[in-house]
């Protein structure tokens, strides 16, 4: 079993992976000329000697490089990646509150893509060189070109400023409490509770920065789709179906579009990875307290322990992302049977 | 069309390609230029006018102190461009030759590069360029160096499944029957062989390097705050949101370079390769 050996070693693979990437953000965060010693007692206590090496006692900062790393993953394994010097948290803390607000944001975005990015990408490619083929390019042309920074202020400055149709940035309007957590998503949440009002207004803030956030995947979906769509209509099976008298439609959606679909799914968990990484400048942008406010903050801090646990974080979800990409991959394409 | 004979042929056969090339030529220009374009210098302020909406005077407004808005972003496309280019070729060069010598030496070489480049690219980007610029102090050069780093795995993927394909060609193999050293076949054989699709594929990526420099810069990863560069003045434009020529006319620069940058990006592809063709 070629396949059973190969999903083996893609799993056995991922916490390697895992501790590389530990690795990577330890030597990255340690071996940049810059001390968090500074930026966190305030310069007037960083000139007293007693002060920084008590400090770094206290954090374990006086140890040797080999021997911080030994500990820091010794913890890492057992679910405790230490303590923010920002917020004086455990950083495992922070991340499962901040978490949440990131995913709300992610898969919404998600959604938003697929919902306009598939259709408009076979439509495109269905009716190539039509009025919705020159649509599709121009809205994939703009979705990758667009500083989604600005996007949002842009956004801000019509919906909220101008027109008043969006509520303030942030999660929730100030007087609305947010849901006891259930998943940590604060619509579904609220929904669960049966609280239609914080849902609704929890729908409300989460709009803009969503549709905000998915313009880059509605673009690389469209683009991807349509060329995809495009090589599958060309293939002899779809030809073959037509000729044996099956309606067009039939063909484009049991022949085509199934088939036009599988390399897209890869470009949806890839992603996904960036979405969650392009949620920083958007939740700055939105005031959004996710994972890429809370990265922002402790870069600017130089709160290593943070920046660290929020890079595991989102590495982690991206590999184990994609590792489900590929094992689904492997389920729908026969063809797939090796790496 | 005379006077873009230089140009390609399927390039200029869409008006879309042929506008976005004049928009990339005029920023080009304005890049060079600018000291002679900008009706004001950059960096002068008005205590006197500040905040002052587009007028004849300042025809995109005037920000927080007063500086002319037109002057500050024309200036600006002599970061944004330099910058783009830098660090595209920067992250070429270090993937090409990492991805080269993992394909060309194959064996455990191979499988130690290409795991330390899935590492890097499981490291979420902004992220690293996060942790380089907020240590290294923030700067355009930091910011250079940050985006280098994140992107030079593509890069190395790429080559090294270029290299791999052209390694065990007859012309190689003649290549080391006749006494050529690893080296030499690699740089004199191989390598010639590899460098169009990488070229194509780092030209396509600078309006992407372009976006990505003026994130970290938004986000206040770049340069110094009273640099004339667009991210910066966006990231400004978030505390005038009455005041909404500061954020929005630096964004329309910096949307319709980037957007320059990929239509012809998208020419070049279909110039490489007409399978994806779309006329």
């Amino acid at each position: 079993m070629r396949l059973a050996a190969y999903l083996a070693r893609r799993v056995l693979l991922l916490p390697l992976l895992l501790a590389g990437v530990s690795l990577l953000s330890f030597v990255l965060s340690h071996l940049v000329p810059a001390d968090p010693t500074a930026a966190f007692i305030g310069p007037r206590a960083a000139g007293d000697p007693e002060i920084v090496a008590a400090f770094k006692h206290e954090w374990g900062l006086d140890r040797p490089l080999p021997q911080q790393y030994a500990i820091y993953l010794w913890k890492l394994a057992h679910g405790d990646m230490g303590m923010s010097i920002a917020t004086r948290r455990p950083v495992e803390v922070d991340l499962r509150e901040r978490f949440p607000a990131t995913v709300e944001l992610a898969v919404t975005a998600m959604a938003i893509a697929v919902a306009v990015g598939l259709p408009l990408g076979i439509l495109a490619a269905v009716h190539r060189r039509g009025p919705v083929d020159e649509a599709a390019r121009i809205v994939s042309l703009l979705g990758v070109s667009m500083p989604v920074f600005w996007l949002g202020l842009v956004a801000i400055i019509v919906f909220y400023a101008q027109l008043g149709w969006a509520p303030a940035p942030g999660r929730l309007a100030g007087d609305v409490s947010s849901p006891r957590p259930i998943t940590g998503l604060f619509v579904t949440d609220a929904l669960l509770r049966g609280d239609l009002p914080t849902a609704l207004d929890a729908l409300k803030h989460l709009v803009l920065p969503a549709l905000v956030l998915s313009f880059y995947s509605i673009g690389s979906i469209t683009r991807l789709m349509r060329a995809t769509m495009l090589d599958v209509l060309n293939e002899d099976y779809v030809r073959t179906a037509r000729a044996k008298g099956l309606p067009r439609p039939a063909v484009i959606v049991r022949h085509a579009v199934r088939n036009a679909f599988i390399p897209v799914l890869t470009l949806m968990g890839l992603n996904f990875g960036n979405l969650l990484a392009g949620a920083v400048v958007t939740e700055t942008v939105f005031s959004w307290p996710g994972l890429g406010q809370y990265a922002f903050q402790a870069a600017s801090s130089l709160d290593f322990p943070a920046i660290m646990g929020v890079g595991m974080l989102i590495a982690a979800t991206y590999l184990t992302i994609s590792l489900l990409v590929d094992l689904t991959y492997a389920a729908i394409d026969p063809r797939v049977r090796v790496g | 069309m005379t006077w873009v004979w230089f140009v390609p042929a399927p390039l200029t056969r869409s008006p879309l390609s042929i506008l976005a090339l004049a928009i990339a030529i005029g920023w080009a220009v304005v890049a060079a230029t600018a000291p002679l374009l900008a009706p004001y210098p950059p960096l002068a302020q008005n205590i006197g006018n500040t905040l002052a909406p587009p007028s004849p005077a300042h025809w995109l407004g005037t920000d927080v102190v007063g500086r002319d808005m037109l002057s500050r972003i024309l200036y600006g496309a002599r970061i944004s461009m330099p910058v783009g280019i830098m660090s595209v070729a920067l992250a070429v060069v270090l993937g090409t030759a990492i991805g080269s010598i993992a394909g060309f030496r194959g064996g455990l070489t191979d499988e130690a590069l290409m795991r330390a480049t899935d590492i890097m690219l499981a490291f979420p980007t902004v992220i690293m360029a996060m942790i380089i610029t907020a240590a290294l102090g923030p700067g355009i050069r930091d910011a250079v160096i940050a985006i280098m780093v994140a992107w030079w795995p593509f890069y190395a993927r790429l080559v090294r499944s270029l290299v791999l394909s052209v390694r065990e060609r007859e012309y190689v193999e003649a290549a080391r029957a006749l006494g050529a050293s690893q080296v030499r076949a690699l740089m004199r054989h191989v390598l010639p062989n590899v460098i169009a699709p990488i070229i194509v594929v780092g030209t396509l990526d600078v309006g992407q390097a372009i976006l990505a420099f003026a994130s970290l810069s938004f986000l206040g990863l770049g340069p110094p705050p009273q640099t004339p560069e667009w991210g910066l003045m966006i990231a400004t434009g978030r505390n005038y949101l009455s005041q909404w020529w500061i954020g929005t006319f630096p964004g329309l620069a910096l949307l319709t370079l980037v957007l320059s940058f990929n239509i012809i990006g998208d020419g070049v592809r279909d110039l490489i390769d007409p399978r994806l063709r779309r006329t």
